[in-house]
């Protein structure tokens, strides 16, 4: 039988968490919690209690009220809502946004849908260090911004965006802020009660959740307001309509409430073992995308000079992880971060995105330096001599 | 994504993992064509040696910077042109070899780096009346 490569792409998804499953499962039979949150009797009001436990679990992770948590179907739900919601609400106010170039995808598309509705969007560009800095974002606000929507923490590259800073920007300016926080949350202090953030997204399946459940952070003081996106029975303040999934809900709040147990101990452990691979990759000649120290803890970016990108993956066949760049057969789109940060596309395309999470050991750090230290020296053993 | 499973057939696969005839031959060698094509700023550059001897290829060499087709299809192409005239490798054709592979439609230009190295090959059998040694 076939082993299972190493899982080292935690960015992209992690496992439930076994203490999280068993949650979710006591919510589905006949035999457990199984009743529709909205209905009267006692088995509805059993389910509803369970869901605002867990909505309570998501909302002392990030220091908000529960009514500040609109649950979703994911982080790109609520995305899709915080955006669309503001600007569709707030349209005869003002019909610019500004976001970045950097976004993920349900950022950008988001935008992009509201530009061809007559909006007009900034796109801000990453500094040389794949930052988005306050002062490019004030030197986009015009007196018609809506909205400003920023990553906190980059996928890619792990870099995180002074929210702080710029959140007290757009307060000033009267601007509402939107951050995705689906690679953040779980893995940094986040505080919605000191920080000046309108609109928050977040997704379980990035810390030992499932997948399928995200939630909105929708501020009160001061109220922000949203034209929702879907209808049909007004749940969650009418602002996401749809029978509440208990199941889903219970599993992101056991995810959350465990990742807030052991915040501060994972982080150290998950540097410790990015530092630990980053060593080795050095000695072999890697080139580090992600910055030292303003990073996500469990996030390695590294370019491998002189092989081709798309054999370079292929060829760590015996690790799941990403590539620098959207490639696969089909085609290959070197990465914008990894080109601001001034890769050429040789560079951006031969990269590796390495991600730890709670179940990574160093032994299988220890291989994955060893795999790809081999098969790098194997692919650069092929090449004509330039 | 690394499960290039998805999106190669078990030859290229095969043929990616294990490459035949990788390298070049000695300095002094008698009977080397050499080729080379593409630009590795482009995504491919392939460098293609083929020792002719008594009129056949007697087996090649080669080192090439690209993607798994690029790689499969020389390592392919250097078992497929053995034992041909020179005759019958000068016009061998790639294009059936991806098909073999099972390329992609957007893989499949690694067919034409490879034409383009096997003709600089033979482009230089044609300038000398008999073969010389390879030069290092």
């Amino acid at each position: 039988m076939a082993t299972q490569p190493i899982y080292l792409d935690y960015a992209a998804t992690t496992p439930v968490d076994p203490r999280v499953a068993e949650k979710m499962a006591a919510c589905l039979t006949l035999a457990g919690t199984f009743a529709n949150p909205a209905s009267q009797h006692a088995p509805g009001r059993a389910a509803r209690a369970l869901v605002e436990a867990a909505r309570a679990q998501v909302a002392a992770l990030v220091n908000a009220s529960p009514q500040e948590i609109v649950f979703t179907s994911g982080a790109t739900e609520a995305d899709n809502l915080a955006i669309k919601g503001v600007a569709h609400f707030y349209k005869d106010r003002g019909h610019h946004i500004v976001t970045s170039r950097i976004e993920h995808k349900a950022v950008l598309d988001s935008c992009k849908q509201l530009e061809k509705e007559g909006f007009e969007v900034s796109w801000l560009k990453p500094d040389a260090d794949g930052l988005i800095r306050p002062e490019a974002v004030e030197a986009a606000l015009r007196k018609d911004t809506l909205l400003v929507s920023l990553m906190q923490a980059n996928n890619e590259i792990g870099a995180l965006t002074d929210i702080a800073a710029i959140g007290r920007m757009c307060k000033v300016h009267g601007v509402h802020f939107h951050v995705d926080a689906a690679q953040s949350a779980g893995k940094l202090p986040i505080d919605l009660k000191a920080l000046p953030v309108d609109l928050m997204s977040f997704a379980a399946h990035k810390v030992y959740g499932p997948k399928g459940i995200g939630a909105l952070y929708v501020r009160r003081e001061p109220r922000v307001n949203l034209a929702p996106l879907i209808h049909g029975g007004g749940h969650e303040q009418g602002l996401r309509s749809g029978t509440l999934a208990t199941h889903q809900i219970v599993g992101m709040g056991e995810a959350f409430r465990l990742a807030g147990e052991t915040l501060p101990q994972e982080a150290s452990r998950l540097t410790a073992l990015r530092e630990r691979l980053w060593a080795k990759l050095e000695a072999i000649g890697g080139l580090r995308n992600s910055h030292a120290t303003a990073c996500v803890p469990g996030i390695l970016n590294v370019s491998f000079p002189g092989v081709e990108g798309e054999s370079l993956l292929a060829t760590c066949s015996e690790l799941a992880v990403s590539s620098g760049s959207a490639c696969n057969a089909a085609d290959a789109e070197p990465s914008y971060v990894l080109r601001a940060l001034g890769r050429d596309d040789q560079l951006a395309g031969a990269s590796l995105r390495f991600s730890f999470g709670r179940y990574t050991t160093e032994a299988e750090v220890d291989r994955a330096a060893e795999v790809v230290t081999e098969q790098y020296r194997r692919l650069k053993a092929l090449i004509p001599a330039a | 994504m690394t499960d290039i499973a998805s999106d190669y057939s078990q030859l290229v696969l095969e043929h990616f993992r294990n490459p035949r005839n990788v390298g070049s031959f000695p300095a002094g060698t008698v009977g080397v064509l050499t080729g080379m094509a593409g630009n590795r700023r482009h995504g491919r550059e392939v460098r293609f040696e083929i020792r002719v001897a008594v009129g056949r290829v007697a087996e090649c060499r080669y080192q090439v910077y690209g993607d798994p087709a690029t790689i499969a299809l020389c390592s392919l192409l250097s078992e497929r042109l053995r034992g041909l005239s020179v005759a019958e490798a000068r016009t061998f054709g790639i294009v059936p070899l991806a098909d073999e592979l099972g390329l992609p439609a957007v893989k499949r230009a690694a067919a034409l780096v490879l034409e383009d190295a096997l003709g600089a090959a033979f482009k230089s059998y044609n300038s000398v009346s008999q073969l010389e040694p390879l030069r290092a």
